[in-house]
């Protein structure tokens, strides 16, 4: 791709990020007016000023954050793996950081040790993280031995399983109102984070991003396999090593704080490929951050039946776009690569 | 090639293979060979028996069981490995050359933009330079690959099978790359290939992986005569000192052609094909006649002459 066209899309995506960004802060149950949520923001006064501040801005950040970060480790998957499929959710990096959460809201019960660990955004991260960065090490040991796209597809929904039927093993012996706090969390939200967690997100996703961007380099020669990097000097076992850490952190860190969202990691990096027909990460990964962002954004600003006081279930909407895409994936297979 | 040839790269008592169940599997007896610069040489052997495993050893992106390898250069490959990325340009592609150079930024300077496009000119691909590795065929993807090794400017190049399942056409533009970038730069070439044909015409020297696990090296006259080739192929029907497919003749006749250059060599070729046997003075002749681009064929049988336009209807006359 040519220089400038690649600097006027990613301008076309970060202008379509503002724009995105104002639309979802304004619309909700009590439409706010543009103008008014500029005046908001920056009198901090005022009604609208407190929904702003307290519930549509983190809210929005978080969507920013979380899109950003799954649409990010989707196109690390899907580079490492070398494979279309590949995604945090298909693969199972979400139900483990499910499990790793579930277990332990349910252990807080047991002890006030746990107890307050399970007050503790960053412990709960921690755990997050941790599930993901596990499923992910299962995948690529598992990956050593199936070559095909489909075979690791599979594998990866029978992991997906598997840890889904422990949490349920776990939510059938919790208590009754912890089963609805965690099925509130399964059903995806951006809208329960408060400031402190947003904090705790926005730290460990730069992280990942930091990684992530410094990893360019060896991405690019991941998709010419192992081989050739190695005599191109690229060290492909630390890269390897970084992509799981980085995108089990922040693949874990955004389902603790807003349940396992479906689709946008597998999803992004296709539709920004549609954008911009280029396998350079150089490109692709700050191209696919605005996109992922962008989606979950549009997304959020769906759920939220602007005029109405009810609010639709995220994964509800990611879902609704994201399947199209996996159909419309699958027909075109053969014309779909990394 | 001067005897004072520099050594590029060299083996002593090199082992290769893998490993399985925690036993090593070497492929070959302890290797010590020599590529020389400047020097191009087919690497050759039935398929299976460890090439690939040799010349990734030699490229340092698998380590030897015992021995070493002592590159005096640095080392750019040419694999059969597949890649993905097929959103990626032949300049993407070639720009991977300049990887071991750039910073984590791939910032590229002068000096890497002329090697690229340099290497792009190489081998011919500036017209498409901004297409897709999708979108090309066998061939240009092939030479793309090379255009890679070639922007990493190594003096070194190691190339597996670059041939496979390319036309002859663009098997013979391959070989003729490999042999001027020998020649002209003095790049050290090894390449592993099945095309007996293009590396007795192409090669310095001949590697010859034979079935008791040795690598037998010589030029490629000598291993023909010497009956080396032979014995490692077993070659059925090809006769490889004469370069061509053997033909036992089933016709009793014997004719004898009159003529030069190409225009005889596919005369004999025809005549051979169908059966019949040359010799100096047989009574039935064929004389071929070159008139300003036109060529004729004129057969001499119990004194009678016929003029023919074509091999065919040469051959149709004949039968009856």
């Amino acid at each position: 791709m040519k220089q400038n066209s690649v600097r006027l899309a990613l301008l076309f995506l970060t202008t379509g990020l503002v724009i995105l960004f104002l639309i979802n802060i304004s619309v909700g149950s009590v439409s706010i007016p543009l103008m008014e949520v500029i005046k908001a923001l920056f009198t901090n006064t005022g009604t609208n000023a407190d929904i702003l501040w307290q519930f549509r801005l983190p809210k929005a950040i978080t969507c920013v954050l979380a899109g950003s970060a799954l649409a990010t480790g989707g196109l690390l998957m899907q580079t490492l793996f070398r494979n279309p499929m590949a995604g945090p959710d298909v693969l199972g990096l979400t139900s483990g950081s499910s499990l790793f959460v579930a277990t332990l809201l349910m252990a807080g019960r047991y002890g006030s040790s746990i107890g307050n660990l399970v007050q503790n955004p960053w412990s709960v991260a921690f755990a997050a993280s941790l599930g993901g960065a596990m499923v992910f090490i299962i995948i690529i040991s598992i990956a050593r031995y199936v070559r095909d796209n489909t075979s690791l597809l599979i594998v990866g929904l029978m992991i997906s399983a598997a840890t889904s039927s422990i949490v349920s093993v776990l939510q059938f012996t919790s208590q009754a109102d912890d089963l609805q706090t965690f099925m509130i969390w399964m059903l995806g939200s951006v809208g329960s984070t408060n400031w402190y967690e947003l904090t705790v997100l926005g730290i460990v996703i730069s992280i990942g991003f930091v990684i992530s961007i410094s990893l360019i380099k060896s991405l690019n020669g991941i998709l010419l396999g192992e081989s050739y990097a190695l005599n191109l000097a690229i060290n492909i076992r630390r890269t390897r090593i970084l992509i799981v850490i980085t995108t089990g952190m922040m693949v874990g860190v955004v389902t603790a704080f807003c349940g396992p969202i479906a689709f946008v990691g597998l999803a992004v990096p296709h539709l920004v490929r549609l954008l911009l027909p280029t396998s350079n990460h150089k490109t692709l990964l700050p191209a696919v951050m605005l996109g992922g962002a962008m989606l979950l954004l549009i997304c959020d600003v769906i759920a939220q039946l602007p005029g109405r006081t009810q609010v639709l279930p995220l994964n509800a909407i990611t879902s609704l776009i994201g399947a199209p895409v996996v159909i419309w994936m699958v027909i075109k297979a053969k014309r779909i690569s990394v | 090639m001067s005897d004072s040839a520099t050594i590029a790269l060299q083996t002593t008592n090199l082992e290769v293979g893998y490993k399985k169940n925690n036993q090593n599997h070497v492929l070959f007896e302890p290797l010590s060979l020599a590529l020389n610069q400047g020097e191009l040489v087919c690497f050759m052997g039935s398929n299976g028996i460890g090439k690939t495993t040799l010349i990734k050893t030699l490229a340092g992106i698998q380590p030897p069981i015992a021995g070493k390898v002592t590159r005096n250069y640095s080392t750019a490959i040419v694999l059969t490995d597949k890649i993905s990325g097929s959103l990626m340009t032949v300049r993407d592609l070639v720009t991977y050359g300049r990887y071991p150079h750039l910073n984590w930024w791939l910032k590229l300077n002068d000096e890497d933009r002329q090697l690229i496009e340099n290497a792009i000119r190489k081998v011919h691909l500036e017209s498409i330079a901004d297409k897709q590795l999708s979108q090309l065929s066998d061939g240009q993807l092939q030479m793309a690959m090379i255009a890679k090794a070639l922007a990493q400017d190594a003096n070194i190049l190691l190339l597996d099978e670059p041939t496979a399942h390319l036309d002859l056409n663009n098997r013979v533009e391959i070989m003729n790359l490999l042999r001027l970038l020998a020649r002209e730069t003095n790049k050290t070439i090894l390449v592993a290939t099945h095309e007996l044909d293009l590396a007795l015409q192409t090669a310095d020297k001949i590697w010859l992986a034979t079935q008791d696990k040795k690598i037998v090296t010589g030029i490629p006259e000598d291993l023909v005569l010497d009956g080396t080739f032979d014995t490692v192929f077993q070659l059925k029907g090809f006769d490889l000192k004469t370069g061509k497919i053997s033909h036992a003749p089933y016709r009793k006749t014997l004719v004898q052609v009159e003529g030069s250059g190409p225009e005889y060599l596919w005369t004999k070729n025809a005549l051979e094909r169908n059966g019949y046997e040359l010799e100096a003075d047989a009574p039935t002749i064929i004389r071929i006649l070159t008139l300003s681009d036109k060529i004729n064929w004129e057969l001499t049988h119990n004194n009678i002459n016929t003029k023919f336009n074509s091999l065919a209807e040469l051959l149709r006359a004949l039968r009856n």
